[in-house]
């Protein structure tokens, strides 16, 4: 058995073959409590503060495997944001929207409604879109060649009605 | 305070609000907690007065978005705010997505905002559409062989095709927003300038009127002036008047085609009314003008007369010296003739030997007088061949009811006496003919 995996976007395995009948929809509750309870059991081995760090890699290598299997990189940014909004809905990942961008500064503002991590979620005073964070980096990553972070500044769970996000590029 | 008379504060303070609304305080919870008379009471009252609190915060924050403070903020834990924390994110949203549209992104899409959806996604499609005839139109001015100026009604330069910035060697960033007619509008064909304003293709501008002009000049940035015909109209939209598009193409190609033509009809126009050998008018231009000539002696009651003469022996000349010299007899002639007659005569070789003179203005009497100068004049003249050269005239006036026929036939008979009264003679119409 090999010591570490190396994620590859085949491993997603060829649903209509595999899933002839139930399809390749699955429902929330399902993904989020993989999610959660990973959550519970990674910060219970790890710690809470490795177990968001490790959620936000997660994300970032998600992201960037998405952009390159399933938007088209080679659009205009204004193109390229309306292809992954479309897409985020398509998939019923989230309704994603751009309150400021600063495209020379490569500073952003996005707002995701309906977020599949936390949409709904009890009032936890945090936000808990770890995962998303690095899903959103990883894209723009992709995208640009430039490494960046997103922030999570608002969310479902600290009582806001739509995730929002603070990306910048890294600072080198 | 018991708990019916806590209920009766928050009942009456709640009433009051119902028919008054909030006022500038909001809602002010009514009870102070601590004196209430229990602990169950007191707990209550303490969640009312957050409830009251979320609910004033909740309103101020709804004003605020109201009147369109998109980075309004609310507490997290107001639960009251929360739907309108949604809409905030939308409105702000929808304000990056509206300056997106205004710098040319459209491909931004509203998505689960009901009714505004709807339109601000059909605003898209409808900019799209409006995008995708400008760029057909703009592939269509680019590839014409026209240069093409849009003007506002000022005349400012708003837009400028490839083939315009090529012919007149303005680019459009250059011009922009300029005054481009005061540029290239200014100077007649032959160099002379004028002041545009006032003109026609400006006040058409002005006015929003159509106007044609085939035949003016722009100026070049190089200071050539080009001719060019133009084609100016109106932009008109909803009954205002937007700007005017100026059509124009250059036309020095034709101008020097039109000069060409112009000096090959002259030189038609020369040979056809020419006679090759001596220079002076042949018979058909002849007719022309003695026809003009009795039209205007008819209309103007004025005198006129025509002198038809005969080289005498000419076939003896060409019999004995040849052609040529004939040839050179004839042309000697007409140079004797022309050296003696007036400016305003109109002199012809009529055929062969013969010619024709009409006398503008003169009387019979006049006419034999210019017709005996002539005479003698040839007579003295030295000709190339060696022997004497004379000739015999004929001469008559112009009488009512003559006609160029009757004319010219009393002349030729007058001639013909001249011949039979022995040649180098001048004779006169028969008075009686």
């Amino acid at each position: 058995m090999k010591k570490v995996y190396d994620f590859k976007w085949e491993d997603l395995g060829n649903l209509e073959e595999g899933r002839p009948n139930l399809g390749g929809e699955t429902s929330v509750v399902v993904y989020r409590l993989m999610q959660f309870t990973f959550k519970d059991v990674f910060s219970k081995e790890l710690g809470k503060e490795k177990t968001c760090e490790l959620f936000v890699k997660a994300g970032l290598l998600a992201g960037r495997e998405f952009c390159r299997n399933v938007l088209n990189c080679a659009l205009p940014f204004d193109e390229f944001i309306a292809d992954l909004k479309a897409k985020l809905i398509v998939l019923k990942i989230g309704v994603l929207q751009v309150e400021q961008a600063n495209m020379e500064e490569l500073n952003f503002m996005l707002t995701v409604s309906e977020d599949l991590d936390c949409s709904g979620l009890p009032i936890f005073g945090e936000a808990v879109c770890d995962y998303d964070e690095g899903f959103i980096a990883g894209i723009l990553k992709e995208y640009t060649g430039k490494d960046f972070t997103a922030r999570e500044i608002d969310c479902w769970a600290t009582g806001d009605r739509t995730c929002r996000f603070e990306v910048k590029p890294v600072e080198k | 305070m018991n708990s019916t008379q806590v209920l009766n504060a928050i009942g009456s303070c709640l009433a009051r609000a119902m028919e008054r609304g909030l006022g500038k305080n909001g809602l002010v919870f009514p009870v102070a907690c601590q004196e209430t008379e229990d602990d169950d009471c007191r707990n209550s009252c303490r969640n009312l007065e957050q409830i009251f609190a979320q609910m004033n915060e909740t309103y101020r924050f709804a004003e605020a978005l109201a009147n369109g403070e998109l980075k309004a903020n609310v507490s997290r834990s107001n639960i009251f705010a929360m739907p309108l924390k949604a809409l905030q994110a939308s409105l702000r949203y929808l304000t990056w997505q509206t300056n997106q549209v205004a710098d040319g992104d459209l491909s931004q899409h509203v998505d689960f905002l009901g009714e505004f959806s709807l339109s601000f996604n059909r605003m898209i499609e409808s900019l799209r559409e409006k995008d995708s005839l400008e760029q057909r139109l703009k592939t269509i001015t680019d590839v014409l062989g026209e240069g093409v100026y849009l003007v506002d009604p000022e005349g400012h330069l708003i837009f400028a095709n490839p083939e315009a910035e090529r012919l007149l060697g303005y680019g459009f960033q250059e011009m922009a927003g300029e005054l481009v007619l005061h540029a290239i509008y200014k100077q007649y064909a032959d160099g002379t300038f004028f002041t545009p304003e006032g003109t026609q293709l400006v006040t058409a501008v002005q006015i929003g009127q159509s106007y044609d002009n085939d035949d003016c000049v722009f100026a070049c940035k190089s200071g050539r002036l080009m001719p060019v015909s133009l084609a100016c109209r109106p932009v008109i939209t909803g009954g205002r008047l937007e700007g005017t598009v100026i059509a124009f193409h250059d036309i020095t190609e034709q101008k020097r085609h039109q000069r060409s033509l112009q000096t090959i009809n002259a030189l038609l126009e020369k040979q056809a009314s020419t006679d090759a050998l001596t220079g002076i008018y042949n018979r058909l231009k002849f007719s022309k003008l003695l026809a003009l000539e009795i039209s205007r002696a008819r209309r103007y009651h004025s005198s006129m007369a025509i002198i038809m003469f005969d080289i005498d022996k000419f076939k003896d000349i060409n019999d004995t010296y040849g052609h040529q010299a004939g040839d050179s007899v004839l042309i000697d002639m007409a140079r004797v003739i022309n050296a003696n007659i007036r400016a305003t005569d109109i002199f012809a070789r009529w055929g062969g030997e013969e010619f024709m003179v009409i006398a503008t203005g003169c009387t019979l009497e006049q006419g034999m007088q210019l017709a005996e100068i002539l005479r003698i004049r040839v007579a003295e003249k030295i000709f190339s061949v060696p022997r004497a050269v004379t000739a015999s005239f004929g001469v008559s006036a112009f009488r009512a009811g003559d006609n160029e026929i009757s004319l010219t036939n009393r002349a030729d008979h007058a001639l013909y006496q001249a011949k039979e009264n022995g040649r180098n003679r001048v004779e006169a119409e028969d008075a009686a003919s």
